[in-house]
């Protein structure tokens, strides 16, 4: 594998504007196959923008963007079921069945009705959500729609999942139970994987690589949470700390010299 | 009863199916009492006055069995031009509003001839369509086309105005074409506006299709209308007026069948 291809996504000195604000600033990072990237940054940091400009629903003021190689707002058709979204809201559609919105994707890159839907029936499956295929979205609760929405961006195959604040709207347990079960299906599926998120124990409990950024979005802090990370609690500590001032959370003058990483 | 939320909206569906029974019952008795409360008035203004005014009840009952049973080619007429000429006016005025919705630079013009239409009075169209058109098919399909199109029209544009911003950023990001997203999104959307307006209209285009039959055709329930009252048959115009009550009624009740079928997929909402 080449240097290039290994590069799934890469931004290099993106910038953004919006009617003078700036929300990109000289952003550059690159996410090589297989890995699962959290974007870590506090709110209104311009996080989402950056997933924007990675789905190419936005073009960079300044900058190139590219995702498996393409540029995804020009080249926009290209990168057709190669990649999916799942967002912070479920986003199912009430007049679909949670099955028919699964294989909403499918449909759209040509795939027959029947089949698409016994394809979300598989996916479905897989996310625990069998029992719940003929259900409509308002017969589901919270948990049950995410999943169905994550089984909705699985379904279509893609080479790149991203996921904007995708947990964010549940409740702690079972957000914590998604996020284990989604990162240990995304790792054995070998899929690039980049999530949005403002909460610190999501990126740990995660990520094979953290990309803080400040507000506006510029890298601040790359980091490269182990497995120690996620056992050791003293440890994830000190991480979590560490992202908390590259974020601005806390000023870096209350934090004592012996506890920076 | 249960609830699953306390006051305000609940969803419960047996709650709220058993909220709608007995709003159900409420209002067919409030029915039976003013239907009742007519037939007494009727009753006792025809003790005063001659049969040309007010005829007796059971008069009137007498020449709408006789409408039924041998006039019904006149109701199958005016239900006939009314289907067809809402059918078509769903399709244009969708169409349109689809359009107005969807492409920008037509907008501001699609939006200016509906809202002119919207704002001639129907009485001018029938007017006009009796000057414009010979066939009096022609006639009653144009004046019920152009009164309901800017219904049609406006309300699916409302409806596509109303389309979340985030199920569209869903749908784009599985790279659709321009069809896709008419069939799979925009479509399916706009249902519940299209049955709304078909519900709100219903009434207005019966009213509407009765008079453009009294001016502008020779055959159906307008027709029979004005014939019966040049001849002073007061009993068959009550006649007419209370089959096209009914009639009104079970349309709206076809399109209640219609949009329950259409809609399951929606949650029953019941507000205490």
């Amino acid at each position: 594998m080449t240097a290039q291809t290994a590069n799934e996504i890469v931004l290099d000195k993106v910038s953004v504007r919006f009617s003078g604000h700036v929300a990109v600033e000289c952003l550059s990072f690159r996410v090589i196959r297989g890995e699962i990237v959290a974007l870590v940054g506090r709110t209104g940091a311009g996080k989402s923008t950056v997933m924007n400009l990675i789905m190419g629903t936005l073009a960079p003021h300044r900058g190139t963007v590219r995702v498996s190689g393409l540029d995804p707002y020009f080249q926009f058709k290209e990168l057709r079921g190669k990649l999916a979204v799942s967002f912070q809201t479920d986003r199912l559609l009430p007049w679909r069945t949670t099955a028919e919105n699964c294989a909403l994707g499918l449909e759209i890159l040509g795939h027959p009705k029947s089949k698409s839907v016994e394809r979300a029936r598989h996916w479905l499956s897989r996310v625990k959500m069998a029992d719940a295929a003929d259900k409509y979205p308002h017969e589901l609760s919270g948990g049950m729609r995410q999943r169905a929405s994550l089984a909705r961006a699985l379904a279509v195959d893609p080479k790149i999942i991203l996921l904007d604040e995708s947990f964010s709207q549940l409740d702690h347990v079972t957000s914590q139970t998604l996020r284990r079960e989604f990162s240990e299906l995304v790792r054995s599926l070998g899929k690039t994987c980049i999530f949005v998120t403002h909460r610190i124990d999501d990126a740990i409990e995660m990520a094979d690589t953290i990309l803080v950024v400040g507000t506006p979005a510029n890298l601040v802090l790359t980091t490269h949470p182990t497995e120690k990370h996620r056992t050791d609690a003293s440890l994830a500590a000190e991480l979590h700390t560490a992202i908390a001032v590259a974020m601005g959370d806390i000023p870096d003058n209350a934090i004592p010299d012996d506890s920076k990483v | 009863m249960e609830s699953s939320a306390k006051g305000g909206i609940h969803w419960d569906a047996v709650a709220s199916r058993e909220v709608m029974v007995a709003a159900l019952r409420h209002d067919a008795f409030a029915t039976a009492v003013v239907i009742a409360l007519i037939v007494i008035a009727m009753q006792v203004a025809s003790y005063f006055t001659p049969d040309y005014i007010m005829p007796p009840p059971a008069k009137v009952l007498a020449a709408l069995w006789q409408t039924l049973t041998h006039d019904y080619f006149s109701v199958f007429v005016t239900l006939a031009r009314l289907f067809a000429a809402v059918a078509f006016s769903m399709l244009l005025g969708t169409a349109l509003g689809v359009l107005m919705g969807t492409v920008d630079w037509l907008r501001p013009f699609l939006r200016s001839a509906v809202v002119i239409d919207s704002g001639i009075p129907a009485l001018s169209w029938i007017l006009l369509a009796v000057f414009w058109f010979k066939n009096s098919e022609i006639r009653i399909f144009f004046i019920l086309v152009v009164i309901l199109v800017p219904f049609y029209s406006l309300n699916v544009y409302d409806g596509i105005r109303a389309l979340s911003k985030e199920w569209l950023e869903m749908f784009e990001s599985f790279r659709p074409s321009r069809m896709q997203l008419l069939r799979m999104l925009i479509l399916p959307h706009i249902v519940p506006y299209i049955l709304l307006t078909t519900k709100s209209v219903i009434g207005y285009a019966t009213r509407m299709v009765v008079f453009a039959e009294l001016i502008a055709a020779a055959v159906g329930i307008g027709a029979r209308m004005g014939l019966a009252q040049a001849v002073f048959k007061i009993d068959e115009v009550l006649a007419w007026t209370v089959l096209l009550v009914v009639l009104n009624v079970m349309l709206q009740l076809v399109i209640t069948l219609v949009e329950r079928r259409l809609l399951r997929w929606r949650a029953e909402a019941a507000v205490r």
